[in-house]
């Protein structure tokens, strides 16, 4: 019944696009934006009842679903695995698309709507002809469903059970928010994209465009940077993989759209002032766009191997087409404004505030190449030679590290920059005070920490940088005069300071060890004693919980096992963390038996104060909304 | 006066990271860059498992018998395959050249595209 209604409202939908693509009325093209969102919410909703009521004459619900599934992941699961997760990214693309017709869409425009309507369309479209969530089950597996018809009015099987969700996605709540909000990070650099195309095919060539695109790339930008953050968060404090980024293809593909947006963020404003490098922020706006397809493409699409496979499937070549035509209209376009790009104004001096930017936007720019060419270099290298490479942290450490510790430096003087070039010796008078400051106190933490260079200049840099600017800005915050885009970069950027001190204190002084420990015995670590006591089973209908409570004087926190049930996958093992602004102690139980655990035991410095950094530059999105 | 604190805090920071003795031997060097074959994408200097102690047990061995490192590589790749070694960079120089060629590129088309005549 769902499967059925759920086919229908997805044609019905893609008709309306249709519509929407040849419309020629601005009053039909609001009328028929609301339709679309409502289309799309009603299949959200289908779907999710179809989780909640157990209907396993459905595929998706027979293969990621199952009965015993907690209601909270049954929610998640709408999302848990590929064709489901692109009903959401449907429907938040549906979202932004009311947004854009809201406050970016031109009344004399069509060609904009048109854009917006085929890339709806085109991703709608893979829900109607290569994979639908709604999709009913014509051949039973032995658990959860084998074939399934993308028509309706099939008769179709029910399996008895469903096979559950992939145990990673069903260990904690934070499954019901990391995707959804990183996908609204991804889909609104759609609104840059189309943007900036419709005004040059329309041949504005005014500021207007880099106007709204930078203002629509603010918000995603700041829903990808929290989407990140909290996909980082996940995987430390919950699955208990010990880190937070591990340089995984996945985790790539959604850092390189995060450092488009950013270095686009920056080169717009130099637009927006001296019309310098038109055609730099045409290709940046446009390529924010094309990275986040790109990215689904090859991590979704099975080419490459990485610890977030959970949803592959079908969808390669059906990207790459969207992928080839989106490409062609960015390329395409800009051939056709050559003219206008060469009357880009030249830049006039390159040590001044317009030479910051650009230099952030060379650096950024370059981290992207490093990061491209480390994510797609094992497919060409497979290819080429049939033998598998790993590219780990070395690679980026070795080439990325360098061009993010000179930015580091270069956010330093971005308090207050110069219109003309910078008088370096002038500006260390100004901060002379700070600067010693700054140097005492890295002085003082090198010295406490094993201190290499990497070390010293991460440290100086941060701790210069987090004090020249909380100065300025607790100054002007007194006077209650916190709102704009500036003040929205200058918190971003104390807290990108914070977080680079955390970050160098995580890589360089952390470090861990296996230890073997029998229930209620006392181990030894860093100056620390830690009571293991005795471990208890908890049973829940969709998993059996193994607890071992450990104690730290006082206090008491769980390190556990979580074995799924339905699944061959194996189990998922939660830490237990104590925490100080300085280290985490993280606990995970690697092996428990009756007599003896084997647990792993791992000295984490400045996590506390990453997740602090990052809290702080997803913050910079007050001043902005205050001023809108 | 200023001047004068400002330059000696500086070479007192710079001085520091020497008086630590040079933390990454040729036996971190090579555990930091040897994958755990059963662990999640961990090396085997990170790793705390059972498994990667042996095998820097193996690894600090051939480091204090002075094999080369073109025999330790081969130990270890032809057992476990060339993934083994997170570091590939090292042997396939092009994966360095190629992104800083790229960047150079990139920026000299930059310069040239934004620079006054």
């Amino acid at each position: 019944m769902i499967s059925n209604i759920g086919i229908i409202v997805t044609w019905i939908s893609f008709l309306n696009l249709i519509f929407l693509f040849f419309t020629k009325s601005n009053f039909q093209i609001q009328r028929l934006a609301r339709i679309n969102l409502f289309f799309h919410f009603i299949l959200f909703c289908l779907l999710e009842i179809g989780l909640f009521i157990d209907d396993f004459s459905i595929s998706y619900i027979a293969n990621y679903s199952a009965s015993t599934t907690p209601p909270i992941y049954k929610f998640a699961s709408l999302w848990g695995s590929l064709d489901g997760s692109i009903l959401l990214w449907n429907f938040v693309l549906s979202i932004y698309f009311l947004i854009y017709i809201k406050y970016f869409h031109k009344k004399e425009f069509f060609v904009d709507v048109k854009i917006f309507s085929s890339i709806l369309a085109f991703f709608v479209g893979y829900t109607i002809f290569s994979s639908s969530p709604f999709a009913g089950c014509i051949e039973l597996a032995s658990i959860g469903c084998a074939n399934s018809t993308l028509l309706p009015f099939d008769n179709l099987l029910t399996s008895e059970f469903g096979r559950g969700p992939n145990p990673l996605l069903q260990n904690h709540p934070l499954m019901a928010i990391h995707p959804p909000i990183l996908y609204a990070g991804y889909i609104g650099l759609v609104m840059p994209f189309v943007i900036s195309t419709s005004h040059l095919i329309m041949k504005e060539t005014n500021n207007d465009w880099i106007k709204m695109a930078e203002k629509a790339t603010f918000f995603p930008w700041i829903f990808l940077t929290a989407g990140i953050s909290l996909g980082a968060a996940w995987s430390y404090e919950v699955l208990g993989w010990g880190g937070y980024w591990a340089w995984d293809p996945v985790e790539n593909v959604s850092f390189i759209p995060w450092l488009l947006a950013t270095a686009f963020l920056h080169s717009a404003k130099t637009q927006i002032r001296e019309s310098t490098l038109i055609n730099w922020n045409y290709s940046l706006s446009c390529l924010m766009f094309l990275s986040t397809i790109f990215g689904t493409f090859i991590t979704r699409s099975g080419v490459l191997i990485s610890v977030h496979a959970f949803s592959n499937g079908n969808i390669g070549t059906y990207l790459l087409i969207g992928l080839s035509a989106f490409t062609g209209l960015y390329l395409i376009v800009g051939a056709r404004n050559i003219e206008y790009f060469s009357s880009a104004k030249k830049l006039s001096n390159w040590f001044g505030r317009s030479g910051f930017f650009i230099a952030n936007n060379i650096i950024l720019f370059s981290a992207t190449i490093v990061v491209f060419v480390g994510t797609v270099y094992p497919i060409f290298y497979e290819t080429l030679y049939d033998r598998q490479l790993t590219i780990g942290r070395s690679f980026y450490d070795t080439l990325v590290g360098p061009l993010l510790l000179i930015l580091l430096l270069l956010i330093v003087f971005s308090e207050k920059l110069p219109n003309k070039n910078l008088n370096f010796a002038e500006w260390v008078k100004t901060n002379q005070i700070e600067i010693n400051i700054s140097l005492v106190i890295s002085i003082a933490i090198s010295l406490y920490y094993e201190a290499n260079y990497e070390f010293i200049f991460t440290i100086f840099a941060s701790i210069v940088l987090v004090i020249i600017l909380s100065k300025n800005l607790i100054s002007y915050f007194r006077k209650g005069r916190i709102s704009g885009s500036y003040w929205a970069g200058q918190i971003a950027h104390i807290g990108i300071g914070i977080f680079a001190i955390g970050l160098i204190l995580n890589v360089t002084q952390s470090y861990s060890k296996e230890i073997i420990a029998t229930p209620g015995s006392t181990i030894e670590f860093s100056g620390n004693n830690y009571i293991i006591n005795q471990p208890y089973q908890e049973s829940k209908e969709e998993k059996d919980v193994i607890n071992l409570p450990i104690s730290k004087s006082n206090k008491v926190k769980n390190a556990s096992l979580n074995i799924f049930k339905n699944s061959s996958q194996q189990a998922i093992s939660s830490p237990a963390i104590f925490r100080n602004i300085e280290s985490d102690t993280y606990i995970t139980i690697k092996v428990i038996d009756d007599e003896y655990f084997k647990l792993i035991i791992r000295k984490n410095y400045g996590i506390f104060i990453i997740w602090l950094g990052l809290a702080l530059t997803i913050f910079s999105i007050y001043p902005r909304i205050k001023n809108e | 006066m200023n001047k004068v604190l400002t330059f000696t805090l500086l070479i007192l920071l710079l001085a520091i990271p020497l008086i630590n003795e040079d933390r990454d031997s040729r036996y971190e060097n090579w555990s930091k860059n040897i994958l755990c074959p059963v662990c999640q994408g961990e090396n085997i200097s990170d790793s705390p498992s059972e498994y990667a102690e042996d095998m820097r047990m193996i690894l600090r061995e051939q480091i204090d018998s002075g094999l080369s490192d073109e025999e330790i590589y081969n130990y270890w790749v032809v057992r476990y395959g060339e993934r083994i070694i997170t570091n590939p960079q090292r042997t396939n120089i092009e994966m360095i050249i190629l992104p800083i060629l790229l960047i150079s590129l990139f920026i000299l088309a930059f310069i040239r595209s934004t620079k006054n005549e």
